[in-house]
């Protein structure tokens, strides 16, 4: 049982890059995603069908396609990689932080729905109530309506962070698979399952990636539940 | 008559029976034809053995369906029990690792394609590298990374881990690489110029414009290149053995030679 639990350093490196890049792209997509929910929840404009449908392209198209899209746009070559290369020093190409930005954008429908669902349950008596107390529309937001919209933004962000930890075609086309750099725990897994016999491996690397994943979901759980109890206590 | 019928249940039963029996009619083979033949082969046979197949199609009227992706994918695939035919590898370990399975009929199988290894870059590169013992291929890559297939487990990888180890090089880019899912997806790198250099299959070369040829490995730095072929065990089509026959033919040879495989007798 111990050596089932007993990692080599490629193993140990996997995951912990994986934690890393899905803890960035969890973040990196956090004030996009709620802004963008936002918009879509409160917003009436023209195109507003157009921009729901660009964001959940993600999940509509394969993710080797989504991949390459980045790699066209994103990569050593591509006219936006150029661009941020030249102004910011920020490469994306064959580093963890492409693959992060994979994992952002594969996460992002999926949090960008879950906040928007919770903003759209949001009672808008309540934040007119705040608006005729004098509070400004900022003000608003940030008082009534985000603290409300907390369990959604919490569930997207275990939404994101879960699909980040098993995101795979993106990755591999996107920044290929770099032990140390971009090898996140899905990628070593199948470069575990191309290898003869590689498949324990696998098998156990998998049950690291559930575990983990298990745990992060029982913290959003603990969080959700704490949080509902701290405003019933505050009920009127 | 349907309509003459007194209870209404009665008479959807009997439209839905009819359904069923036209619609069984319907998909039900008209002749004898020929069952298709379901083909797993090798991500770097794509264009050659689809053109094979044509070929074949138009002779003989046996449609094949060809699965085209990593050796270990199909392989492990099979062992699954997937319904394919014919397996064709890009080397032999992964063949061997279905024949001490015993899931591939052992007197069907035989050694079908040739293939030689070169290092590639974009077209538009100026990279002039002559292919030796400890040759400067780190220094060529400048800050740019060498595209090869994933050496653990992808045949162009192994084969391209073996070149380079041989040629005493291998230790000056292990940390230098862009490992690709496989060698379709190595090319493209190469071709989109986001690695500078690449190892793939010299039929891959010759298949995109976006890449040249910057030098061929000497066979003699790895493992020989060879694509084995085998009809799978529990394969029941009876145009499978004739399928192999017509790929190890003369009337196939010019497919292949075409795209630059070699082919093997």
């Amino acid at each position: 049982m111990v050596e089932l639990l007993h990692l080599s350093v490629e193993e140990v490196t996997a995951v912990r890059l994986s934690l890393r890049v899905a803890f960035w792209a969890m973040t990196a997509s956090l004030i996009p995603g709620i802004l963008l929910a936002l918009v879509l929840a409160r917003g009436r404009f023209w195109g507003k069908a157009l921009l729901d449908g660009l964001i959940h392209l993600p999940l509509v198209m394969p993710p080797v396609v989504t991949g390459y899209l980045l790699l066209l746009l994103l990569g050593r070559k591509g006219p936006l990689g150029q661009f941020l290369d030249e102004h910011f020093g920020i490469v994306f190409a064959f580093r963890w932080t492409g693959a992060a930005l994979a994992c952002a954008v594969m996460g992002f429908p999926l949090m960008v729905r879950a906040i928007r669902l919770s903003i759209e349950a949001v009672d808008s008596r309540l934040e007119d109530a705040a608006a005729t107390l004098g509070a400004g529309p900022v003000w608003v937001f940030l008082v009534v309506t985000l603290p409300l919209t907390l369990p959604g933004i919490i569930a997207g962000m275990i939404l994101s962070f879960a699909r980040s930890m098993g995101e795979f075609g993106a990755t591999i086309t996107f920044v290929s698979n770099i032990p140390g750099e971009t090898q996140t725990l899905p990628s070593l897994i199948y470069t575990l399952t191309q290898i003869p016999g590689g498949d324990a491996g696998a098998l156990r690397l998998t049950l690291i990636s559930i575990a983990i994943s298990m745990l992060a979901l029982l913290a959003a759980e603990f969080l959700t539940r704490r949080l509902a109890r701290i405003f019933r206590a505050n009920d009127f | 008559m349907v309509s003459r019928m007194h209870s209404p249940m009665t008479r959807d039963l009997v439209i839905s029976v009819l359904l069923v029996l036209v619609s069984v009619a319907w998909t039900a083979p008209v002749s004898a034809q020929a069952q298709k033949l379901i083909v797993f082969a090798a991500a770097s046979l794509k264009d050659a053995l689809d053109e094979a197949n044509l070929t074949y199609q138009r002779k003989t009227l046996q449609e094949t369906a060809t699965s085209y992706a990593a050796s270990a994918t199909l392989a492990k695939q099979i062992e699954a029990v997937a319904p394919a035919d014919i397996f064709i590898s890009a080397d032999l370990d992964w063949m061997d690792y279905l024949a001490k399975r015993n899931l591939v009929k052992p007197d069907s199988r035989a050694n079908l394609l040739g293939n030689r290894l070169v290092l590639i870059a974009p077209v538009n590169s100026t990279a002039q590298l002559v292919i030796a013992p400890n040759f400067p291929l780190a220094q060529a890559l400048g800050d740019g990374r060498l595209a090869i297939a994933d050496p653990n487990g992808v045949p162009a990888g192994r084969y391209g881990k073996a070149a380079l180890e041989s040629l005493g090089v291998w230790s000056s880019v292990t940390d230098r690489l862009a490992p690709a899912e496989n060698v379709r997806a190595t090319l493209a790198l190469v071709s989109r110029g986001e690695a500078p250099l690449g190892i793939v299959y010299q039929t891959d070369a010759n298949s995109d414009k976006g890449v040249k040829i910057v030098g061929t490995f000497p066979e003699n730095t790895h493992p020989p290149i060879i694509y084995p072929i085998a009809v799978v065990a529990a394969s029941t089509n009876p145009g499978a053995p004739g399928y192999v026959a017509f790929l190890k033919s003369p009337v196939a040879r010019p497919v292949f030679e075409k795209q630059g495989f070699t082919v093997l007798q």
